[in-house]
């Protein structure tokens, strides 16, 4: 069972290091650039910084070009669906059908797939560089209640051993002879019913011992207000780097109303 | 055997009863009339069948009885001064820890240190301290270099320390352990016996562990507490309570396989036999053949091995008849390329009992997935009487090769037990009437009639271990591969198990066990298959695979107790490669029998030769307790 939903990559670049909220407010002014000119050349140059700044933190090249080889195919049908519905003025360059492709239509999905590359870059960044028991950290420090960010961490831990849980259930039905890859879509679905009937069985019983490990590790202990293993406290690099983006945000801003 | 008087665990007439399963139904009781007292720094192990309450005992420990539970509950459990009545599960926590069977369940951070750190963070206890308790933690357990590692990522053994230690961070001065070894390899239970007596006796920590692992029990603990029918039965030193084997017998929770040779010499040759180690077996067997020997060591230091005191135990069957299972040149990497078989090769022929050994990760579990098409090979091809897998369906092969997985939990869905053990046999499109007959046929096999009715998800985990492997035997399959069947079974349990696996074998059915007790594999298999770094080590006898102690370093493998017992005596005259307890009891009469008649051949001969040696010639076990 691997952690392949875990895209965390351990680094120890001064990227990897930077509080955990510093890189959320990145994230954030990173989405804001892309929207702030209504143009795919400031979206593509987000997306540029964005892969910069991969670079700079040393996430594998493999990693980057696994993610950009996912999104691909979601910016393409972005592309061409935007383009044969957006319609809008300009010179019609192709007509299928009712459908006319104009170059305000392609211009417009043009638009929307560098901003989706450009968030989807910084949100890649984001979960790259920074572990989920920070990311839980982050948003406890921002006053998210905490039961919200252990749910959180607690589902990105079960997710693979749900996965995990779901290919051992599956093999132990087909051992008994369930055949999961014959006949239409609606009995294959139908098939699956022994499936997820035992998966279900198998995650209650298991969230309930889950529940027994939760409060044996005095988890909502009477009266506690729980204390934090290691605070986030904002440090010298952090704060640069809040003020770069600072800087950054202003600087953005003026050049969009001057 | 007294006990200290400064008591951690208190204990009194605790009565405990389940909520019904059913609407309509009784409530299960489960303990009825505990009293139970534990001093500080005690290492007790809690030893009972499956189902005989020693979860829930450990469970009443910490308060997850009743305030999780629900149920009816009597009496008193007080921790440290504490009622577990008056104080929430979480209030209890800093003064007992407890620790599941299943590490996956328990675990809840994505890093080791944040793992250790939570117990003490929901304690509300300082940073600094914090940062001085995770470092101690892990330190106790040994894993001081893993901070930094993410608990999915660790072996079995790894996972059970880590929640130790996740427990240890809270200093509790109580440790409560439900069967935490059931589902690791020996090297990993070794790792978790080890610290549990280190922390016992260093850091002065009461450890109440509920198992079934007898063998380590006798060599590791100090105490013993039997339950059974819901009351304390027995409470003494192992010593004490496995000097009562038929009564530990009858109640199906059995003795250390020494334990056993002992009661079993001692009925058979009406002599006084009392050991439970490896040490204090030889030493008694040794001065007893010296005893009847003398000073006359026939066979120097060498096994003795004649045609007529070689065991006679089945051989593999070297058949030339085809195999019904056949891997050709078998290579298979999983998709991120890390390879997990190397070019294997195997024939099995119908009707052998072949033992599937190695470590964890050797490729046992990948190889017999192979057996019914669950897996395909990357290179080579497997055949299953003929037929290449690659070409046929799981569905198709599994007609043929029955498999039981570990966790009976991942096949169970049906609404009763009747519908779950007929779902193999109607995918079989059998009509109504072989279905019925089929399914009657696997509920007599393990007496689960009176539960057909009733839904397998609520029944005992015992109970569903059989209703799975019903489901699979009801299929009537060629082949039954059976993936550590035994983890966690009680005696009784695992003697019931292996008699119908023992039956489907010598009606003709193959089987292919993988297992990592050597105990099944000494006492059932003909062949034994070793598989190490996805090749296969050695596929022999599992007479000749004791003697290879180079394979079994490398499997990290461990030969039983009395085969080892055996092999050490063989030095000394004792017919080589017992396999069992029984092999042994018959060879070590045969050695005494032949002794005393040669004696007396002997002293016919010359009688100055025993006068020389009149101290050697006392009656047998004059010299126990040397």
């Amino acid at each position: 069972m691997g952690a392949e939903f875990d895209v965390y990559v351990r680094r120890n670049t001064w990227l990897y290091v930077l509080d955990p909220r510093v890189k959320l407010a990145l994230v954030v002014e990173a989405i804001f650039f892309t929207f702030l000119w209504p143009s795919a050349w400031a979206a593509l140059a987000v997306a540029a910084a964005c892969l910069l700044l991969l670079w700079l933190a040393q996430v594998p090249a493999g990693r980057i070009a696994a993610f950009l080889r996912g999104i691909v195919p979601l910016l393409v049908m972005v592309l061409v669906l935007t383009a044969l519905f957006a319609g809008g003025p300009g010179p019609v360059l192709v007509s299928i059908g009712p459908l006319h492709v104009t170059t305000a239509g392609v211009m417009q999905g043009v638009l929307l797939a560098a901003r989706l590359l450009a968030m989807g870059l910084a949100f890649f960044f984001w979960l790259s560089t920074t572990d989920q028991a920070a990311m839980v950290r982050g948003f406890v420090a921002l006053r998210m209640p905490y039961t919200w960010g252990l749910t959180l961490a607690l589902a990105l831990r079960y997710l693979p051993i749900l996965a995990g849980l779901f290919e051992q259930v599956r093999e132990a039905q087909q051992a008994r002879g369930l055949d999961l890859g014959q006949g239409q879509f609606a009995q294959r679905l139908a098939a699956y019913r022994p499936v997820l009937i035992a998966l279900l069985i198998s995650a209650l019983r298991n969230s309930e011992r889950l529940g027994w490990a939760l409060e044996a590790r005095a988890l909502g202990a009477h009266g506690v207000r729980r204390s934090v293993y290691r605070p986030l406290r904002l440090r010298h690099v952090d704060l640069w780097a809040l003020a770069l983006l600072g800087v950054l945000l202003m600087a953005g801003l003026a050049l969009r109303v001057f | 055997m007294t006990f200290p008087v400064q008591s951690a665990i208190l204990i009194r007439d605790l009565h405990y009863a389940y909520p019904p399963p059913l609407h309509g139904s009784a409530p299960v009781s489960v303990l009825r009339g505990v009293n139970l007292t534990i001093g500080r720094g005690e290492f007790v192990a809690v030893l009972g069948r499956v189902g005989a309450g020693k979860s829930t005992l450990c469970m009443a420990l910490n308060g997850l009885a009743p305030h999780a539970t629900g149920g009816i509950f009597r009496g008193d459990v007080t921790i440290l001064g504490r009622n577990t009545k008056q104080h929430a599960i979480a209030d209890l926590a800093s003064s007992v820890g407890l620790v599941f069977q299943d590490p996956e369940m328990q675990l809840t951070q994505m890093r080791v240190e944040d793992e250790i750190a939570f117990g003490p963070e929901n304690l509300a206890v300082p940073s600094e301290e914090i940062e001085a308790r995770v470092t101690w933690a892990l330190d106790a357990v040994g894993l001081a270099s893993y901070r930094d590692r993410s608990p999915l990522l660790l072996s079995g053994g790894e996972k059970q320390r880590v929640a130790i230690a996740a427990m240890l961070a809270m200093r509790p001065q109580v440790l409560a352990l439900d069967e935490p070894t059931a589902n690791l390899d020996p090297a990993g239970k070794a790792a978790v016996f080890n610290l549990l007596a280190r922390l016992a006796r260093e850091r002065q920590i009461t450890i109440v562990l509920a198992t079934q692992e007898l063998e380590r029990v006798a060599r590791y603990v100090r105490r013993v507490v039997v339950l059974h029918e819901g009351v304390i039965a027995l409470d003494d030193t192992p010593a004490a309570v496995f000097a009562q084997a038929p009564l530990l017998r009858e109640w199906g929770i059995g003795v250390p396989q020494l334990a056993e040779l002992a009661g079993l010499l001692a009925q058979q040759t009406d002599g006084s036999y009392h050991f439970l180690r490896m040490g204090e077996a030889y030493a008694q067997l040794r001065t007893e053949q010296r005893a009847m020997t003398g000073s006359r060591e026939t066979a120097g230091g060498r096994p003795v091995s004649s045609p007529d005191n070689q065991l006679l135990a089945p051989r593999p069957p070297k058949s030339t008849s085809p195999a019904q299972l056949a891997l050709e040149q078998v290579s298979f990497n999983y998709p991120d390329g890390t390879p997990a078989l190397r070019d294997v090769s195997l024939a099995v022929a119908a009707g052998e009992f072949v033992a599937l050994l190695g470590a964890n990760g050797s490729g046992k579990t990948t190889l017999a997935k192979h057996l019914n098409g669950l897996l395909k090979p990357t290179h080579g091809c497997v055949r299953v009487n003929g037929r290449d897998t690659r070409s046929a369906r799981v569905a198709e092969l599994a007609r043929q090769v029955g498999y039981v997985f570990q966790n009976p939990d991942h096949q169970i869905f049906a609404a009763t037990v009747e519908d779950e053990i007929a779902f193999g046999p109607r995918l079989q499109s059998l009509s109504p009437a072989d279905v019925t007959e089929c399914v009657d046929w696997a509920l007599a096999l393990f007496s689960l009639g009176a539960y057909r009715e009733l839904p397998p998800a609520l029944l005992g985990w015992g109970q569903r271990r059989q209703v799975a492997m019903a489901a699979v035997l009801a299929t009537r399959p060629q082949v039954l591969v059976l993936d550590e069947p035994t983890g966690g079974l009680d005696a009784r349990s695992r003697d019931d198990l292996m008699a119908t696996v023992t039956a489907f074998n010598r009606s003709g059915g193959t089987v292919i066990l993988i297992t990592h007790n050597m105990r099944l594999v000494a006492e059932y298999a003909s062949r034994a298959v070793v598989m190490s770094g996805g090749r296969v080590a050695f596929d022999g006898a599992p007479r000749d695979l004791f003697e290879r102690r180079d394979i079994l370093a490398r499997a990290k493998l461990a030969v039983p107790s009395v085969v080892r017992l055996g092999q050490r005596l063989a030095l000394f005259g004792l017919e080589a490669g017992v396999l069992s307890c029984a092999e042994f009891a018959a060879a070590w009469q045969r050695l005494m029998v032949g002794r005393e008649s040669g004696l007396l051949r002997t002293n016919a001969a010359s009688a100055g030769a025993v006068s020389e040696t009149p101290a050697t010639l006392g009656p047998r076990g004059s010299t126990d307790g040397r």
